[in-house]
């Protein structure tokens, strides 16, 4: 492995990576191993992948089976023809709300969205993936993706406005040093 | 195209227009110039996502992990690249032996298997055609991962509870009033859906506990059974791509 390659794909995807580990994880201790296990299993492996260019979907996909294989994968798959109809109309977005949200707040209110969805939505807002690539990355068809969209929305705008209500109660996000290797 | 339909498609348009170029975007973006109520509706959720992006585009990776990656990084060594036993002649050679020997023995078996039948058409039809695809409920879930998995080799009897996956949400099916199960899963990037019905419930099918191949409309197919179950598995892949799970 060229260290100068390593290094580039580290500058270019460990903040992202970083991003989408967090709102899986919810803790930011856990979501900096979760990205560092990432980097080393592509040390270990990825000299397999010879075009670079699928690195970035490589690298977010093996965080995302690497997240699930922690915390045993067949825990919970939330089927959602059991979950009704997603709402017609959703309430109108608190766009200035947002706007003056603290960041951490905005990302503890996406931790609070259903796994399921959050995967998907966490991706979406952070528009580097298509919902196509989506789809790929998290191997579930087109269609559930779009529908995970949908009610992830819902339940982040529920979410945002419960934290606007609490606002003041809430602790400013703060970011946790990368645990050290032993 | 409603609405109603128009907005299940658009949240799935990114706010920073890198979806503009996609077709799938177009006559719901089209139908927002049209319908004024409909155009204001995306202005908003436009407005609403990218507020989104740009706020979990501040947080920032803690502090010394770049460094403790790049630190890992140097000291976990690849894995050795294991020589693969084709590139040695005499295993080449073995191979082809017994792989000549293999050939000669299937073009004389004397019954050679073809799948078909009720279950099979309608398993492909569905496969083929049905887009509401899914394993569901936890049961399904779990039957769904173990099938993911690269070392599942399917061609036997798999751990199923029939009754249990059909009361927690596994997609169940209609066929002349017996109950069909499908889970669908991915593997090598490609898609497999395996139907899942009770034996009792087609005594006329007959099945051998030995996969048989076939290949209908360009989908490879594979049935077998085991003592309660008939198992259809279905790809669009066709039969290079079911070879490889069996």
């Amino acid at each position: 492995m060229a260290s100068d390659v390593f290094s580039q794909l580290v500058d270019a995807h460990y903040t992202p990576l970083f991003r989408f580990a967090l709102s899986l994880t919810k803790n930011s201790s856990d979501a900096g191993d979760l990205t560092q296990q990432t980097f080393f299993i592509w040390a270990k492996q990825g000299h397999a992948l010879r075009e670079l260019d699928k690195a970035k979907s490589w690298l977010f996909t093996t965080l995302y089976r690497e997240f699930l294989r922690g915390r045993r994968r067949a825990e919970r798959v939330t089927a959602l023809e059991d979950l009704g109809p997603v709402e017609a109309d959703p309430p109108a977005p608190a766009i200035d709300v947002v706007a003056g949200m603290d960041a951490g707040l905005v990302v503890e209110a996406l931790q609070e969205v259903d796994e399921v969805y959050r995967a998907p939505l966490t991706l979406f807002y952070m528009q580097d993936h298509s919902y196509k690539e989506i789809a790929d990355l998290l191997e579930v068809p087109i269609g559930t993706v779009m529908s995970r969209l949908s009610r992830g929305k819902t339940q982040l705008r529920a979410a945002l406005a419960r934290k606007e209500a609490g606002a003041a109660k809430v602790i400013p996000f703060q970011s946790f040093p990368a645990r050290k290797l032993s | 195209m409603n609405n109603v339909e128009a907005k299940f498609i658009l949240q799935g348009y990114r706010p920073n227009g890198a979806d503009a170029a996609d077709g799938t975007f177009a006559a719901a973006l089209d139908q927002t110039r049209r319908d004024p109520a409909l155009g204001v509706w995306f202005e908003r959720e436009q407005a609403f996502d990218r507020a989104l992006s740009a706020k979990l585009a501040q947080i920032a990776a803690p502090a010394g992990l770049r460094e403790s990656i790049l630190a890992g990084g140097r000291v976990t060594a690849p894995a050795p690249v294991a020589r693969g036993w084709w590139r040695h002649p005499a295993l080449m050679a073995a191979a082809a032996g017994v792989a000549v020997i293999f050939a000669t023995s299937l073009a004389f078996w004397p019954q050679r298997a073809v799948a078909s039948g009720p279950l099979v058409d309608f398993a492909v039809s569905d496969a083929l055609n049905d887009r509401t695809h899914g394993g569901h409920g936890p049961e399904a879930g779990a039957l769904q991962a173990m099938l993911r998995e690269p070392a599942t080799r399917l061609g036997a009897s798999l751990p199923v509870d029939f009754a249990t996956l059909r009361k927690t949400g596994c997609r169940t099916m209609n066929l002349e009033g017996r109950d069909v199960l499908e889970v669908c899963f991915k593997r090598n990037g490609t898609w497999f859906h395996c139907y899942i019905a009770r034996r009792s419930d087609f005594p006329a099918l007959v099945a051998s506990a030995r996969p048989m191949l076939a290949e209908r409309n360009g989908a490879g197919v594979a049935a077998w059974a085991d003592a309660t179950h008939l198992y259809v598995l279905v790809t669009p892949g066709g039969h290079a791509a079911m070879e490889k799970l069996l």
